[in-house]
């Protein structure tokens, strides 16, 4: 696995609690609530989709320190 | 990039700026807390401050864990880190807090073998490949980060793993927040709520502010035409006289919480009686420890740490900053002593820290047209 780019950088710090950054689901292992996805600059991540249900290829996840804290693109309600 | 263009748009952007002149009375000050050093981060890094008139003021909270780790804590940390059998695992900016007899880094200068993660499922990946050594994952971080140290527990847990184990200094948002608005230093109009602990713990556990306080608050994005919504958003309460939790960042949060995370967080962790916030001081059930499920994990419990509470350097005014009692630039070693290179003060390590952000975006004094 590359070091990914969901570390700490200018832009976002894993660290600190509220930064979490888009990956796109790759590829999902469902029986070990694992995938691999990648992030807008293309460097590919292992991610826990434990809190997230299961995944599939092409879903956008909202990822903070390799976990999947929620999906993009659901409207919650107010 | 889909998730953020649209919040980047120069023209919403102005518009909201041009609703939020029109919408704040002449003569009033507001003073809106963003309690999240990401929001901190991108009112800097976006100029969002200088969108606003001047007589709306962003006071930037503690919602860093960076920042607000005391140097007990530090200096624990390092103790295990010396131990001879163990691999010590954090993440990067962890590395430069000063604690009374240096940092991480220094350490690993020394001879520890400390080693950056981005994960703390890095950290159980480094256990597995090297089982005989002690692997201890440095765990920070509000309720954004406490799911993720959790579900990695767990599965080492579940894999049987005994070469893993985590110092935990994870914190709670809410306790803080109420300490705050306790303080006879600090008088506050709204708050921009945290984002992302919301999609953890939802929006509802901030209903205290309004019911008990009577402050509005906007749980935000962090895109800058989110954070100028959730200021158009407080302008609009406060002009009205409502007094609401609302939710600006739908698109992520949903206002009951992510209630597998919130699940897996009660069975791998207990509050602590109380934990220390530098600059706040000790907060009542502001920490979390490991449950007594996952003692075993604890690596507090099986290696001795020197346990001492150490004061914060005279020179240092990171408590003042961090409760929004001063701004960045008005505390004494602000870009001399204390830069992002050689920090004095925690509020300088980390990117989110409101020193570190004002320093890098080049913030050394504000002047701004009064309306």
């Amino acid at each position: 696995m590359s070091e990914p780019a969901l570390g700490c950088t200018d832009d976002h710090c894993i660290t600190c609690g509220d930064v979490a950054v888009e990956v796109r689901v790759i590829m999902a292992d469902e029986a070990r609530e694992l995938a691999t996805g990648h992030d807008d600059s293309g460097v590919a991540t292992e991610i826990d989709t434990t809190l997230v249900g299961p995944v599939a290829p092409g879903d956008r996840l909202l990822v903070h320190a390799g976990t999947a804290i929620a999906r993009i693109g659901e409207e919650h309600a107010a | 990039m889909r998730f953020v263009d649209e919040f980047r748009d120069a023209e919403l952007g102005g518009a909201l700026a041009r609703e939020i002149l029109s919408t704040v009375e002449p003569g009033r000050h507001y003073k809106i807390m963003e309690v999240c050093g990401g929001h901190t981060h991108s009112i800097y890094k976006y100029g969002v401050d200088d969108l606003l008139p001047a007589n709306v003021e962003l006071v930037h909270g503690p919602g860093c864990p960076v920042c607000v780790i005391p140097m007990g804590r530090v200096d624990d940390g390092i103790a295990i880190a010396h131990q001879p059998e163990v691999i010590f695992t954090c993440f990067g900016d962890m590395m430069r807090v000063p604690g009374s007899r240096g940092t991480l880094l220094e350490a690993k200068a020394q001879g520890a073998d400390i080693r950056m993660v981005y994960s703390p499922l890095d950290a159980m990946r480094i256990a597995k490949s090297e089982p005989d050594r002690q692997v201890v994952f440095f765990a920070i971080g509000f309720e954004t980060t406490a799911p993720s140290t959790a579900l990695t527990l767990k599965r080492a847990k579940a894999e049987g793993l005994t070469n893993f184990s985590c110092i935990c200094n994870h914190v709670t948002i809410v306790p803080p927040l109420r300490a705050l608005l306790d303080s006879p230093d600090l008088r506050l109009d709204a708050f921009v709520g945290p984002g992302h602990v919301s999609t953890v713990v939802g929006a509802r556990p901030f209903e205290f502010i309004p019911a008990d306080y009577g402050k509005p608050i906007v749980v935000s994005g962090f895109e800058p035409v989110d954070i100028l919504q959730s200021v158009v958003m407080i302008l609009r309460q406060l002009q009205e006289g409502r007094c609401e939790v609302e939710n600006q960042y739908k698109r992520v949060v949903p206002y009951q919480g992510n209630l597998r995370a919130l699940e897996v967080m009660s069975e791998v962790f207990a509050l602590r009686p109380h934990f220390e916030w530098r600059g706040l001081g000790f907060i009542s059930q502001s920490g979390l420890r490991l449950s007594d499920a996952y003692a075993d994990f604890d690596a507090e419990q099986r290696w001795p740490v020197p346990g001492v509470r150490v004061a914060d350097p005279k020179a240092c005014q990171c408590g003042e900053v961090l409760k929004g009692v001063i701004k960045p630039w008005e505390c004494k070693v602000f870009g001399t002593a204390c830069t992002p290179e050689r920090p004095i003060g925690t509020c300088m390590v980390s990117s989110e820290g409101a020193c570190a952000a004002y320093y890098n975006y080049g913030r050394f004094a504000r002047e701004r047209e009064v309306v």
